[in-house]
């Protein structure tokens, strides 16, 4: 029972994900950077707290469980977020669910603030449940955009180069007092997540 | 440092093509400057440039309370689109206007705008597709004049894939990190040597040759990149750095090209040389720690790639040297594009 649970966990996650992309319709844009779309993209990804964050908060947390963790974080993500963006790019009219965000800050800080031991399977489900439902608001965003293939292209590859540095960073940690200032990242994060949280009550 | 493992860099390769393919020198900045002749009167030369006979399609479009002194002159060169104009400005003259460039948010490429009043003071600016206008500003020191051009030579690298992508095979090919130190400055110092020659009228190389020779630098390190896998030597795989000089060479006229191209006015030359190559350096040099970087870290999460993966740089590198090459030497006898 508990591995038949186990192995649905992604099947349950995508479903939650499909309903949540559903309910609302959304609102983005892409950086302009006036050096073509790939670089839009990328700078898109940099300049955008709600998706850089919960993506280093995944790559830390990654990390702080091994190279294998790691690994299997900077290919499922980036593929995931891919997929995502091209579903997305026919979807023009979805709106980012405020109390989503902030629960990617809370969660993925929070794991990692408790050095929480998740396993490969759960940080795979999350790299994915994450990419996909990032991927889809950016991709719904730039879908107005004639080169927003290209501009996701972009924005991937910074994701994958995030990924590579934060996680291979923290995996070469070994000073313990080290891998508390990376917990201690997570606690900031899950505050923020926080008061996203309290602000999105606030203004509702 | 062990030689920088070539399994990973098909990733930054792929990405590279997808972001600028086939553009590399062709984005070269379009031209705007502003003389006061006259208080609150003033010359105007306004140049796009041309290529393969095709103009950029930015117009320039001055204040609505400007008029025209004279008759404009127009000139169609063999590189770019001359416009001459002599305006007033009014009393006030251009201070707090804005000067606007419809088209150029559909372009790639940027405006380089300076201004020169009569009372010594200058300015300079580059106005990118993202803002595509200007309020002339009634002053600026120097230090802003050589931040415009650093931030020129950093775009130039970050837009010119063949210059990375000539890196990049270069990365491939280097085996430790003193090689690798030897190769970089090899590279820095013969492209500095031809940007300045260049820049300063010394030497002058037409662009469409060169762009094809630079193209053709790229494709020549292909086969060295595979030869280097094979485990086989030859005087590239053994001397790097002499190739990294020889052909900086030729990539140190390209961005002089990118430089000058804008027609600019001499007495700024040397600010904008330096500010340019310190920009080129940044650029250069963030690539290359962006490459070692996401090397080391993928030895750290003890990233395996497949067979074909492993493969692909080299032949990355030497397909797009040759598609390019032939692209450009088409371009050089007058193909279509």
């Amino acid at each position: 029972m508990k591995s038949t649970s186990r192995f649905h966990l992604p099947l349950y996650a995508f479903i939650v994900l499909a309903f949540v992309m559903c309910a609302l319709p959304v609102d983005a844009h892409l950086y302009s950077t006036g050096m073509g779309p790939f670089y839009d993209g990328l700078m898109h990804f940099l300049i955008s707290p709600e998706d850089i964050v919960p993506v280093l908060a995944l790559a830390l947390l990654a990390g702080l469980r091994g190279a294998s963790y790691g690994r299997r974080a900077l290919f499922t993500l980036p593929v995931a977020w891919l997929f995502g963006g091209l579903a997305g790019l026919s979807a023009m009219t979805t709106r980012p669910h405020p109390f989503i965000a902030a629960a990617w800050f809370l969660m993925l800080g929070g794991l990692l603030a408790a050095d929480a031991k998740v396993s490969l399977r759960v940080t795979t489900a999350l790299a994915a449940l994450l990419g996909v439902y990032h991927g889809y608001l950016d991709g719904a965003g730039m879908g107005q955009f004639e080169t927003a293939s290209v501009g996701l292209l972009g924005l991937v590859f910074a994701i994958f180069v995030l990924i590579a540095l934060a996680a291979a960073f923290v995996v070469r940690l070994r000073a313990d007092w080290a891998r508390i200032a990376v917990r201690v990242a997570g606690s900031w994060i899950a505050a923020s997540g926080l008061l996203m949280l309290g602000w999105a009550v606030r203004t509702r | 440092m062990s030689r920088v493992d070539s399994r990973f860099v098909w990733v930054v390769a792929c990405l590279l093509l997808a972001s600028t393919a086939a553009s590399a020198h062709e984005a070269r900045p379009a031209y705007l400057e502003i003389k006061e002749i006259a208080p609150g009167q003033f010359s105007v030369l306004w140049r796009t440039p041309v290529l393969a006979g095709m103009r950029l399609p930015i117009v320039l479009k001055l204040p609505d309370d400007v008029k025209n002194l004279r008759e404009p002159n127009v000139q169609e060169l063999s590189d770019s689109f001359v416009e001459r104009r002599w305006i007033d400005a009014g009393p006030t003259g251009l201070a707090g206007k804005r000067i606007e460039f419809p088209g150029l948010q559909l372009t790639i490429t940027d405006v380089l705008v300076r201004v020169e009043l009569l009372d010594g003071r200058k300015w300079t600016a580059i106005i990118h597709p993202s803002q595509p206008w200007v309020e002339i500003a009634a002053s600026q020191t120097w230090l802003g004049v050589a931040g415009t051009y650093i931030v020129q030579g950093v775009r130039h690298i970050l837009f010119g894939a063949d210059h990375m992508l000539f890196v990049l095979g270069l990365l491939l090919i280097v085996k430790d990190r003193w090689m690798l130190l030897k190769t970089v400055t090899g590279f820095t110092v013969a492209h500095s040597i031809t940007l300045a020659i260049a820049t300063l009228g010394y030497a002058e190389v037409p662009v469409l040759p060169l762009n094809a020779a630079i193209a053709l630098s790229i494709l020549f390190l292909g086969p060295e990149i595979v030869r280097s896998w094979r485990g086989e030597t030859s005087f590239t795989i053994r001397h790097p750095w002499v190739v990294a000089f020889a052909f900086g060479l030729l990539h140190g006229f390209g961005f002089a090209s990118a430089l000058t191209s804008a027609g600019l006015p001499r007495h700024e030359l040397p600010l904008a040389l330096v500010s340019f190559n310190v920009g080129v350096e940044f650029g250069q040099l963030g690539f290359i720690a962006l490459i070692l970087a996401l090397e080391r870290s993928f030895r750290i999460l003890e990233v395996r790639w497949p067979r074909w993966a492993q493969l692909l740089p080299g032949y990355t590198v030497g397909s797009l040297g040759a598609f390019w090459t032939v692209q450009r030497v088409a371009l050089l006898f007058g193909g279509s594009r």
